[in-house]
């Protein structure tokens, strides 16, 4: 049952992994992109539609990134270069995003794809308990396990994200350096909204093999979140995202055991308990907000 | 506060370094000027619509004519407006309010959800033979509590957790979506509904007087009621400006001995309040039960609506107005010429993108 539990955590985790970690890059470079919701679905309806076209779910891949970076540009373009509040740009760019799904994937209500499925890597998948857990997913979900030392990496170890750091915390020092704070803001978001649109990719052509409108159901939201949660620490977001999924998760694993608990409330769950790991995080600590982000927050009414 | 150590010293290398305009002259312009821009911002959204629907192979001008016909084409059409218009106006005003006193309501959604829920709950179980001037009073009352209770949730959540409100009353939209599915699946299900998941219908006493023949009912003037009362309350008392100095300048509000957090709170909950009350309106006014997609979108709709009118509750009115216009005329089109009712959605978004685009916001 555990094992069951971990490893559905895992596999609805990735698409919030792949959100949040694109939010992640956006946020550190000190811009707030809740239309992360808005690319995901982009990216989750363009990668589906470009899997039915060609048949292979890299090109998905490729394109519902594009997508969900096409979306991000907007908000990149009124927030870094028109000065637009950044909660109610990304808001709109999300509302945008819907309405755009919502009206060209009609024609893909009832497609399927092939799409990705798990493959089990030979070796690691028999290792006792964690094979199964973590070694049994498709390829998008593998690709998450590196990318997230890679933003790691590239956040605190390279010149490029020393940069993107400092755009988030002091400006007017990336500006002294001959750098120009926006087209490096510009970056980070449209960084994130290709990742954004990759984590939609995993939702539809991985996870669930259909396109529904509105599949995303607020996860870009939970992945602004817990961002915030993990304190705007890439491993963190890690372990938030899978959170999230274990939540979800636990509704498909009682069901299939047929326990006798309402769906709605099982539903509600993975909100819940998104609020509540923030709730209590937030409490313990004043955590660390990239300084150029805590004047988005504490403003008036951001911007 | 921590925002008063943080934004401390930066601010004066901040003007000097990143070159943003000042306040002062952003609006300067001469008049002229100013009413190019209202034209721009007004023409572009329409103009890059149009291209829109030219790309997915409709001619945009019909789409248009055919949009002002269905809405005021006709006294049945300018009907569904105005009652259209009145949860989005109540909704809209859940968020400029706030706004004013620098916090982002998007909850309004799961708020009118919640008083709707709490309006049919009342209806039907409590005080469903009560007659129609003893009972609608109450039920407004219950309607309002419902989402007031909503709102301080996410309130609780700032004040005890100092968690981001946009944030959290976007993330307690889905549970109150799901709420509502919990109780019109179970508790509050029609026995007579044959598994359909609606409530019992609310005795006749209970819903709003109409005007004859029409959907107009007495939310209308009551929403319109309280438009005014929120401009009055922002603009001509000593709270509206209390909040607005919250919202213009937090640390200096504090500074000035302003109760800042109290405020606000206040503020998010009497926002709660009047979302609420358009769920109670829905309810005894348009569907005489609960279904699980009662006040849908509304919530998002008066978002848009607020940020349009920049905020200003009369403003919200025209918006509001506007919105509903343009909602009618979505639907009307997709049983006329088969355009789907999202194609409004990105007509209302490509606006209000337009609008963010056109530079700051003025503020009072």
């Amino acid at each position: 049952m555990i094992g069951e539990l971990l490893t559905g955590a895992i596999r609805s985790g990735t698409s919030v992994l792949y959100a949040s970690a694109g939010e992640l890059i956006a946020e550190r470079a000190g811009v707030i992109n809740l239309g992360t919701e808005g690319a995901m679905v982009a990216g989750a309806l363009g990668g589906f539609a470009v899997t039915v076209w060609t048949g292979n779910p890299w090109l998905g891949a490729l394109g519902g990134g594009i997508c969900g970076a096409l979306l991000s540009s907007v908000h990149a373009l009124l927030v870094v270069w028109r000065g637009a509040n950044q909660l109610a740009s990304g808001l709109t760019v999300m509302f945008f995003g819907l309405g755009l799904t919502a009206f060209f994937g009609r024609s893909f209500v009832s497609a399927s794809v092939e799409g990705f499925n798990p493959v089990a890597i030979p070796g690691l998948s028999n290792l006792p308990w964690i094979g199964p857990i973590l070694f049994r997913h498709d390829p998008l979900t593998y690709l998450s396990y590196i990318l997230v030392p890679a933003v790691w990496f590239v956040l605190s170890r390279t010149r490029l994200g020393i940069v993107l750091r400092a755009t988030g915390e002091r400006e007017e020092v990336v500006f002294s350096q001959g750098f120009s704070p926006r087209l490096i803001r510009t970056f980070a978001v449209i960084t994130g909204g290709f990742l954004a649109g990759v984590g939609g990719v995993q939702l539809s052509v991985a996870f669930t093999h259909a396109w529904v409108e509105g599949m995303t159901a607020g996860r870009g939201i939970v992945a602004a979140a817990l961002v915030i949660f993990a304190a705007w620490k890439p491993f963190r977001c890690m372990a938030g995202a899978y959170l999230f999924g274990c939540a979800q998760s636990l509704q498909l694993v009682l069901q299939s055991r047929g326990a006798d608990v309402s769906p709605f409330l099982l539903f509600m769950l993975p909100y819940v308990l998104t609020l509540a790991v923030l709730f209590l995080v937030e409490r313990r600590r004043q955590s660390r907000i990239p300084e150029e982000l805590g004047r988005v927050f504490s403003g008036p009414g951001g911007g | 506060m921590s925002n008063l150590q943080k934004s401390d010293p930066p601010l004066i290398t901040r003007t000097a370094v990143a070159p943003r305009a000042l306040p002062i002259f952003r609006h300067a312009g001469s008049g002229l000027r100013r009413l190019c821009r209202m034209a721009a911002v007004t023409v572009t959204p329409l103009v890059l619509f149009a291209l829109f629907l030219l790309l997915v192979g409709v001619r945009p001008f019909e789409i248009y004519v055919a949009m002002l016909r269905s809405s005021f084409g006709d006294a049945y059409g300018f009907g569904e407006v105005i009652v259209k218009s009145t949860p989005i106006l109540l909704t809209a005003l859940a968020t400029a309010l706030p706004a004013r006193a620098g916090l982002i309501n998007v909850g309004g959604e799961g708020q009118l959800a919640i008083g709707a829920l709490f309006t049919a709950a009342g209806a039907v179980y409590w005080i469903s033979e009560w007659p129609g001037w003893a009972g609608i009073p109450v039920l407004a009352v219950v309607g309002a509590f419902g989402g007031a209770m909503w709102a301080a949730i996410a309130a609780a959540l700032k004040q005890y957790g100092g968690m981001n409100e946009t944030i959290t009353t976007l993330l307690m939209n889905y549970v109150a979506l799901y709420t509502v599915g919990y109780f019109v699946h179970g508790a509050l299900k029609d026995p007579a509904s044959f598994n359909w998941p609606f409530s019992p219908s609310i005795s006749d006493s209970l819903r709003l007087p109409v005007v004859a023949g029409t959907r107009i009912h007495i939310g209308i003037p009551i929403a319109l009621f309280f438009a005014t009362m929120a401009w009055w309350l922002l603009s001509r008392t000593r709270f509206g400006f209390h909040l607005r100095a919250v919202g213009g300048n937090p640390v200096a509000a504090e500074l000035a001995g302003l109760p800042v957090t109290r405020l606000q709170i206040g503020v998010l909950i009497a926002a709660g309040a009047l979302a609420g009350l358009a769920g109670m309106i829905e309810i005894t006014g348009i569907e005489g039960r609960l279904r699980p997609t009662t006040g849908a979108t509304y919530g998002y709709l008066g978002f848009l609506a607020a940020w349009m009118a920049r905020n200003d509750p009369l403003r919200c009115v025209g918006t509001a107005f506007l919105i509903g216009a343009i909602t009618v005329a979505g639907n009307a089109l997709e049983i006329s010429s088969g355009l789907p009712a999202s194609s409004m959605h990105i007509l209302l978004s490509i606006v209000l993108l337009a609008i963010l685009a056109s530079g700051r916001r003025e503020r009072a």
